[in-house]
Protein backbone atom coordinates (compact mmCIF):
# COMPACT_ATOMS: atom_id res chain seq x y z
CA UNK A 1 0.00 0.00 0.00
CA UNK A 2 1.50 3.48 -0.52
CA UNK A 3 -0.91 6.47 1.23
CA UNK A 4 -1.70 8.98 -1.82
CA UNK A 5 0.73 12.59 -1.39
CA UNK A 6 -1.19 15.17 0.45
CA UNK A 7 -1.92 18.12 -2.57
CA UNK A 8 0.36 20.82 -0.79
CA UNK A 9 3.80 18.66 -1.13
CA UNK A 10 6.58 21.22 -0.85
CA UNK A 11 10.10 20.91 -2.44
CA UNK A 12 12.63 18.61 -0.73
CA UNK A 13 15.28 20.44 1.97
CA UNK A 14 18.99 19.43 1.90
CA UNK A 15 17.98 17.23 4.10
CA UNK A 16 16.37 15.23 1.35
CA UNK A 17 12.57 15.64 2.70
CA UNK A 18 9.80 17.96 2.48
CA UNK A 19 10.24 21.29 5.19
CA UNK A 20 7.36 20.63 6.67
CA UNK A 21 8.78 17.37 8.24
CA UNK A 22 11.91 19.33 9.78
CA UNK A 23 12.14 21.39 12.33
CA UNK A 24 15.61 22.57 13.43
CA UNK A 25 17.62 19.17 13.43
CA UNK A 26 15.17 17.35 13.36
CA UNK A 27 12.76 15.32 11.01
CA UNK A 28 10.18 13.19 11.25
CA UNK A 29 8.85 10.68 9.26
CA UNK A 30 5.63 9.03 8.78
CA UNK A 31 5.09 5.85 6.74
CA UNK A 32 1.99 3.63 6.43
CA UNK A 33 2.00 0.12 4.66
CA UNK A 34 -0.55 -2.82 3.65
CA UNK A 35 0.40 -6.02 5.89
CA UNK A 36 -0.70 -8.91 4.80
CA UNK A 37 -3.14 -11.25 6.46
CA UNK A 38 -0.12 -13.25 8.22
CA UNK A 39 1.13 -10.08 9.38
CA UNK A 40 -1.55 -9.78 11.22
CA UNK A 41 -0.47 -12.50 13.83
CA UNK A 42 3.35 -12.26 12.98
CA UNK A 43 3.65 -8.52 14.00
CA UNK A 44 2.27 -8.78 17.38
CA UNK A 45 5.00 -11.63 18.05
CA UNK A 46 8.11 -9.32 16.70
CA UNK A 47 6.84 -6.68 18.14
CA UNK A 48 6.61 -8.76 21.70
CA UNK A 49 9.69 -9.88 20.89
CA UNK A 50 11.41 -6.77 20.56
CA UNK A 51 9.92 -5.00 23.83
CA UNK A 52 10.96 -8.06 26.02
CA UNK A 53 14.64 -8.87 24.58
CA UNK A 54 17.13 -6.09 25.24
CA UNK A 55 19.44 -6.88 22.52
CA UNK A 56 16.53 -6.09 20.25
CA UNK A 57 17.25 -2.19 21.59
CA UNK A 58 20.69 -2.76 21.04
CA UNK A 59 20.89 -2.54 17.68
CA UNK A 60 18.37 0.22 17.08
CA UNK A 61 20.71 1.87 19.66
CA UNK A 62 23.63 1.63 17.08
CA UNK A 63 22.10 4.00 15.02
CA UNK A 64 22.58 6.92 16.75
CA UNK A 65 20.29 9.53 15.09
CA UNK A 66 16.83 7.88 16.05
CA UNK A 67 15.54 10.15 19.38
CA UNK A 68 12.45 8.35 19.36
CA UNK A 69 10.65 5.71 16.85
CA UNK A 70 7.60 3.73 17.03
CA UNK A 71 6.22 0.82 15.06
CA UNK A 72 1.93 0.28 15.53
CA UNK A 73 -0.05 -2.50 13.88
CA UNK A 74 -3.77 -0.27 12.80
CA UNK A 75 -6.20 -3.05 12.78
CA UNK A 76 -8.92 -0.98 12.88
CA UNK A 77 -10.28 2.89 12.08
CA UNK A 78 -13.55 4.26 13.10
CA UNK A 79 -16.32 4.50 10.77
CA UNK A 80 -13.96 3.01 8.36
CA UNK A 81 -13.77 -1.31 7.63
CA UNK A 82 -10.32 -2.32 6.74
CA UNK A 83 -9.87 -5.35 4.46
CA UNK A 84 -6.46 -5.05 5.58
CA UNK A 85 -4.09 -4.00 9.10
CA UNK A 86 -1.44 -1.84 8.27
CA UNK A 87 1.57 -1.01 9.65
CA UNK A 88 2.16 2.63 10.95
CA UNK A 89 5.85 3.32 11.64
CA UNK A 90 7.21 6.93 12.63
CA UNK A 91 10.72 8.13 13.60
CA UNK A 92 12.24 11.66 15.16
CA UNK A 93 15.91 11.53 14.27
CA UNK A 94 18.69 14.33 12.50
CA UNK A 95 20.64 14.06 9.79
CA UNK A 96 19.69 13.68 6.09
CA UNK A 97 16.59 11.07 4.85
CA UNK A 98 18.97 8.94 2.25
CA UNK A 99 21.61 8.77 5.08
CA UNK A 100 18.80 8.08 7.58
CA UNK A 101 17.52 5.18 5.31
CA UNK A 102 20.86 3.77 3.93
CA UNK A 103 21.97 3.13 7.49
CA UNK A 104 18.25 2.01 8.51
CA UNK A 105 19.21 -0.55 5.45
CA UNK A 106 22.73 -1.89 6.22
CA UNK A 107 22.51 -1.83 10.21
CA UNK A 108 19.15 -3.12 10.37
CA UNK A 109 18.62 -5.46 7.57
CA UNK A 110 17.37 -8.72 9.50
CA UNK A 111 15.22 -6.47 11.77
CA UNK A 112 13.96 -4.63 8.61
CA UNK A 113 12.62 -7.71 7.33
CA UNK A 114 11.10 -8.61 10.61
CA UNK A 115 9.33 -5.27 10.60
CA UNK A 116 8.09 -4.98 6.97
CA UNK A 117 8.54 -8.16 5.43
CA UNK A 118 4.83 -8.92 5.96
CA UNK A 119 3.99 -5.65 3.82
CA UNK A 120 2.42 -6.11 0.54
CA UNK A 121 5.20 -4.69 -1.83
CA UNK A 122 8.14 -4.26 0.44
CA UNK A 123 11.09 -5.05 -1.37
CA UNK A 124 14.48 -6.28 0.27
CA UNK A 125 16.46 -3.73 2.61
CA UNK A 126 19.40 -4.13 0.43
CA UNK A 127 20.57 -2.43 -2.17
CA UNK A 128 19.06 0.55 -0.92
CA UNK A 129 17.64 1.80 -3.82
CA UNK A 130 14.75 -0.21 -4.07
CA UNK A 131 13.98 0.25 -0.43
CA UNK A 132 14.15 4.32 -0.52
CA UNK A 133 11.20 4.14 -3.21
CA UNK A 134 9.49 1.89 -1.56
CA UNK A 135 9.31 4.16 1.89
CA UNK A 136 9.00 7.43 -0.28
CA UNK A 137 5.77 5.65 -1.80
CA UNK A 138 4.58 5.09 1.65
CA UNK A 139 5.70 8.37 3.31
CA UNK A 140 3.52 11.07 4.20
CA UNK A 141 4.29 14.55 5.13
CA UNK A 142 3.52 16.29 8.00
CA UNK A 143 1.12 18.79 8.18
CA UNK A 144 2.93 20.19 11.24
CA UNK A 145 5.75 19.02 13.15
CA UNK A 146 7.51 20.23 16.58
CA UNK A 147 10.86 19.37 18.36
CA UNK A 148 11.33 20.52 21.59
CA UNK A 149 14.74 21.09 21.55
CA UNK A 150 15.23 21.62 17.57
CA UNK A 151 19.22 22.00 17.51
CA UNK A 152 20.15 19.25 19.39
CA UNK A 153 21.27 16.06 17.37
CA UNK A 154 20.77 12.68 19.77
CA UNK A 155 24.15 12.49 19.99
CA UNK A 156 24.79 15.87 21.58
CA UNK A 157 21.68 14.75 23.76
CA UNK A 158 23.21 11.32 24.85
CA UNK A 159 26.49 13.42 25.31
CA UNK A 160 25.05 16.46 27.37
CA UNK A 161 23.27 13.43 29.34
CA UNK A 162 26.40 12.11 30.41
CA UNK A 163 27.98 15.40 30.97
CA UNK A 164 25.31 16.41 33.57
CA UNK A 165 25.42 13.26 35.68
CA UNK A 166 29.29 13.23 35.44
CA UNK A 167 29.06 16.98 36.60
CA UNK A 168 27.48 16.23 39.58
CA UNK A 169 29.84 13.71 40.47
CA UNK A 170 32.54 16.53 40.15
CA UNK A 171 30.49 18.81 42.02
CA UNK A 172 30.54 16.14 44.78
CA UNK A 173 33.87 15.39 44.94
CA UNK A 174 35.52 18.45 44.71
CA UNK A 175 33.62 20.41 47.64
CA UNK A 176 35.55 21.58 49.97
CA UNK A 177 39.22 20.57 47.90
CA UNK A 178 41.77 23.08 48.45
CA UNK A 179 42.17 25.25 45.02
CA UNK A 180 45.34 23.10 43.79
CA UNK A 181 43.76 19.32 44.24
CA UNK A 182 40.23 21.36 42.33
CA UNK A 183 43.06 22.42 39.49
CA UNK A 184 44.33 19.13 38.92
CA UNK A 185 40.30 17.36 39.55
CA UNK A 186 39.76 19.65 37.01
CA UNK A 187 42.22 18.42 34.32
CA UNK A 188 41.55 14.85 34.81
CA UNK A 189 37.67 16.02 34.82
CA UNK A 190 38.07 17.73 31.06
CA UNK A 191 39.69 15.15 29.98
CA UNK A 192 37.53 12.34 30.89
CA UNK A 193 34.30 14.18 29.53
CA UNK A 194 36.42 15.22 26.13
CA UNK A 195 34.02 13.22 24.06
CA UNK A 196 30.74 14.58 25.62
CA UNK A 197 31.75 18.50 24.85
CA UNK B 1 12.28 -5.53 30.06
CA UNK B 2 9.40 -3.64 29.09
CA UNK B 3 5.45 -4.69 29.18
CA UNK B 4 3.87 -1.92 28.32
CA UNK B 5 3.73 -1.31 24.39
CA UNK B 6 2.93 2.62 24.67
CA UNK B 7 6.34 3.37 27.24
CA UNK B 8 9.99 3.30 26.82
CA UNK B 9 11.23 3.67 30.13
CA UNK B 10 9.52 6.88 31.92
CA UNK B 11 8.85 8.29 28.38
CA UNK B 12 5.08 7.68 26.33
CA UNK B 13 3.73 7.47 22.97
CA UNK B 14 0.50 8.94 21.85
CA UNK B 15 -1.29 7.84 18.57
CA UNK B 16 -4.50 9.23 17.89
CA UNK B 17 -6.30 8.40 14.44
CA UNK B 18 -9.49 10.45 13.76
CA UNK B 19 -11.15 10.79 10.89
CA UNK B 20 -11.78 14.10 9.00
CA UNK B 21 -15.29 15.55 8.39
CA UNK B 22 -16.45 15.55 4.86
CA UNK B 23 -15.03 19.01 2.93
CA UNK B 24 -12.96 20.04 5.90
CA UNK B 25 -10.01 19.08 5.07
CA UNK B 26 -8.45 21.42 2.71
CA UNK B 27 -9.47 23.86 6.14
CA UNK B 28 -7.56 22.04 8.38
CA UNK B 29 -4.52 21.46 6.43
CA UNK B 30 -4.30 24.99 6.26
CA UNK B 31 -4.40 25.68 9.71
CA UNK B 32 -2.43 22.76 10.63
CA UNK B 33 0.34 24.14 8.33
CA UNK B 34 -0.03 27.93 9.40
CA UNK B 35 0.89 26.86 13.38
CA UNK B 36 4.90 27.09 12.43
CA UNK B 37 4.24 30.71 11.82
CA UNK B 38 3.16 31.36 15.40
CA UNK B 39 5.13 28.79 17.16
CA UNK B 40 3.89 25.28 17.70
CA UNK B 41 1.39 25.06 20.12
CA UNK B 42 2.91 21.75 21.46
CA UNK B 43 5.30 24.29 22.83
CA UNK B 44 3.50 25.02 25.57
CA UNK B 45 2.88 21.39 26.60
CA UNK B 46 6.33 21.24 28.67
CA UNK B 47 6.15 17.57 28.73
CA UNK B 48 6.22 16.87 24.87
CA UNK B 49 9.37 15.93 23.55
CA UNK B 50 8.23 15.35 19.70
CA UNK B 51 5.00 15.88 18.31
CA UNK B 52 3.27 16.18 14.31
CA UNK B 53 -0.11 16.09 12.83
CA UNK B 54 -0.15 14.37 9.56
CA UNK B 55 -3.52 13.78 7.10
CA UNK B 56 -3.46 10.60 5.59
CA UNK B 57 -5.83 11.35 2.80
CA UNK B 58 -6.13 7.78 1.43
CA UNK B 59 -4.06 4.43 1.07
CA UNK B 60 -3.12 3.12 -2.38
CA UNK B 61 -2.67 -0.26 -3.82
CA UNK B 62 0.43 -2.09 -3.65
CA UNK B 63 -0.48 -5.29 -5.41
CA UNK B 64 -2.96 -6.63 -2.41
CA UNK B 65 -6.42 -7.60 -3.28
CA UNK B 66 -9.03 -5.60 -3.13
CA UNK B 67 -6.81 -2.66 -1.55
CA UNK B 68 -8.55 -0.18 1.46
CA UNK B 69 -10.18 2.91 0.66
CA UNK B 70 -10.75 5.49 3.25
CA UNK B 71 -14.25 6.84 2.99
CA UNK B 72 -12.89 9.97 4.58
CA UNK B 73 -9.33 12.02 5.00
CA UNK B 74 -8.02 10.65 8.81
CA UNK B 75 -5.69 13.25 10.75
CA UNK B 76 -3.27 11.08 12.97
CA UNK B 77 -1.67 12.99 15.99
CA UNK B 78 1.47 11.52 17.99
CA UNK B 79 3.71 12.72 20.88
CA UNK B 80 6.57 11.29 22.34
CA UNK B 81 5.82 12.42 26.10
CA UNK B 82 7.22 12.03 29.53
CA UNK B 83 4.97 10.54 32.27
CA UNK B 84 1.39 9.21 32.14
CA UNK B 85 -1.01 9.18 29.44
CA UNK B 86 -3.74 10.69 31.62
CA UNK B 87 -2.10 13.06 32.74
CA UNK B 88 -0.27 14.41 29.46
CA UNK B 89 -4.07 14.01 28.26
CA UNK B 90 -5.08 16.51 30.90
CA UNK B 91 -2.89 18.87 30.42
CA UNK B 92 -2.80 18.33 26.60
CA UNK B 93 -6.64 19.28 26.82
CA UNK B 94 -6.51 22.52 28.62
CA UNK B 95 -3.43 23.76 26.77
CA UNK B 96 -4.34 23.15 23.56
CA UNK B 97 -8.08 24.37 24.10
CA UNK B 98 -7.88 27.29 21.65
CA UNK B 99 -6.38 25.21 18.83
CA UNK B 100 -8.66 22.17 19.54
CA UNK B 101 -12.06 23.54 17.87
CA UNK B 102 -10.25 24.26 14.68
CA UNK B 103 -7.93 20.91 15.07
CA UNK B 104 -10.22 17.89 16.13
CA UNK B 105 -13.40 20.22 15.83
CA UNK B 106 -12.74 19.29 12.28
CA UNK B 107 -13.03 15.86 12.81
CA UNK B 108 -16.17 13.21 12.99
CA UNK B 109 -17.44 12.57 16.20
CA UNK B 110 -16.10 14.91 18.19
CA UNK B 111 -18.28 16.52 21.15
CA UNK B 112 -18.96 20.35 21.52
CA UNK B 113 -17.35 22.10 22.17
CA UNK B 114 -14.15 20.10 21.91
CA UNK B 115 -12.24 21.02 24.65
CA UNK B 116 -11.40 19.65 28.52
CA UNK B 117 -12.92 16.25 29.01
CA UNK B 118 -14.83 15.57 26.78
CA UNK B 119 -12.02 16.02 24.41
CA UNK B 120 -9.99 13.72 26.42
CA UNK B 121 -12.61 11.07 26.40
CA UNK B 122 -12.62 11.70 21.91
CA UNK B 123 -8.78 11.47 22.00
CA UNK B 124 -8.67 8.29 23.99
CA UNK B 125 -11.48 6.25 22.60
CA UNK B 126 -9.33 6.92 19.37
CA UNK B 127 -5.96 6.35 20.89
CA UNK B 128 -3.98 3.26 18.98
CA UNK B 129 -1.97 1.08 20.75
CA UNK B 130 1.97 1.07 20.15
CA UNK B 131 3.53 -2.13 19.27
CA UNK B 132 7.01 -1.27 19.54
CA UNK B 133 8.36 2.04 21.06
CA UNK B 134 12.32 2.97 21.19
CA UNK B 135 13.72 6.08 22.77
CA UNK B 136 17.05 6.80 22.91
CA UNK B 137 17.03 8.44 26.36
CA UNK B 138 13.92 6.98 27.93
CA UNK B 139 14.51 8.63 31.70
CA UNK B 140 15.28 11.98 30.31
CA UNK B 141 12.46 14.19 30.92
CA UNK B 142 11.97 17.10 28.29
CA UNK B 143 13.21 19.75 31.28
CA UNK B 144 16.53 17.43 31.94
CA UNK B 145 16.87 17.46 28.41
CA UNK B 146 16.80 20.88 28.08
CA UNK B 147 18.98 21.56 31.75
CA UNK B 148 21.37 19.42 30.61
CA UNK B 149 22.08 21.13 26.55
CA UNK B 150 22.20 24.40 28.36
CA UNK B 151 24.53 22.99 30.90
CA UNK B 152 26.81 21.69 28.37
CA UNK B 153 26.94 24.85 26.40
CA UNK B 154 28.36 26.32 30.20
CA UNK B 155 30.80 23.58 30.26
CA UNK B 156 31.86 24.02 27.13
CA UNK B 157 32.13 28.04 27.61
CA UNK B 158 33.50 27.70 30.91
CA UNK B 159 36.52 25.33 30.02
CA UNK B 160 37.46 27.69 27.30
CA UNK B 161 37.60 30.89 29.51
CA UNK B 162 39.35 28.63 32.47
CA UNK B 163 42.26 28.25 30.34
CA UNK B 164 45.22 30.17 31.90
CA UNK B 165 43.67 30.33 35.50
CA UNK B 166 45.30 30.33 38.39
CA UNK B 167 43.88 27.19 40.65
CA UNK B 168 42.01 29.52 43.09
CA UNK B 169 40.65 31.92 40.10
CA UNK B 170 39.93 28.65 38.61
CA UNK B 171 37.70 27.18 41.66
CA UNK B 172 36.34 30.73 42.48
CA UNK B 173 34.89 30.87 38.87
CA UNK B 174 33.75 27.11 38.40
CA UNK B 175 31.75 28.06 42.07
CA UNK B 176 30.52 31.11 40.41
CA UNK B 177 29.76 29.56 37.22
CA UNK B 178 28.79 25.90 37.01
CA UNK B 179 28.37 25.17 40.81
CA UNK B 180 25.03 23.69 40.75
Amino acid sequence: MAIAEGPSAGPLTATGTDPRNVDGQAICITVFSTVKGWGRLWLPLVFLYARLVPSAHGTLARLSFIHFARWTLVRRLPEQRLRHPHLFFESNFNGGWEEYIDAFSHILTRGMTLFWGSSYGFPTPLPTGRFKDYIKRHEIVASHFYSAYPDATTTIVLSALELDAKLRDFRARTEGMDPDGFARAWDEFVTDVQGCL
Amino acid sequence: MNTDPDRSGQAGALTVLTPIKPGAVDDLRGYLEGLRATGSPLARLSRTHFGRWVIVTDFASDGEREPDRLASPYLLFTACFDGTLDSYLDELCEELSAEAPAIWGRCTGVPQPPVGAALKAYLRAHHATTGFFVAAYPEAEVGQVRHALAQREAVIAFARSAQGMDPAQLRAAFLDQLGG
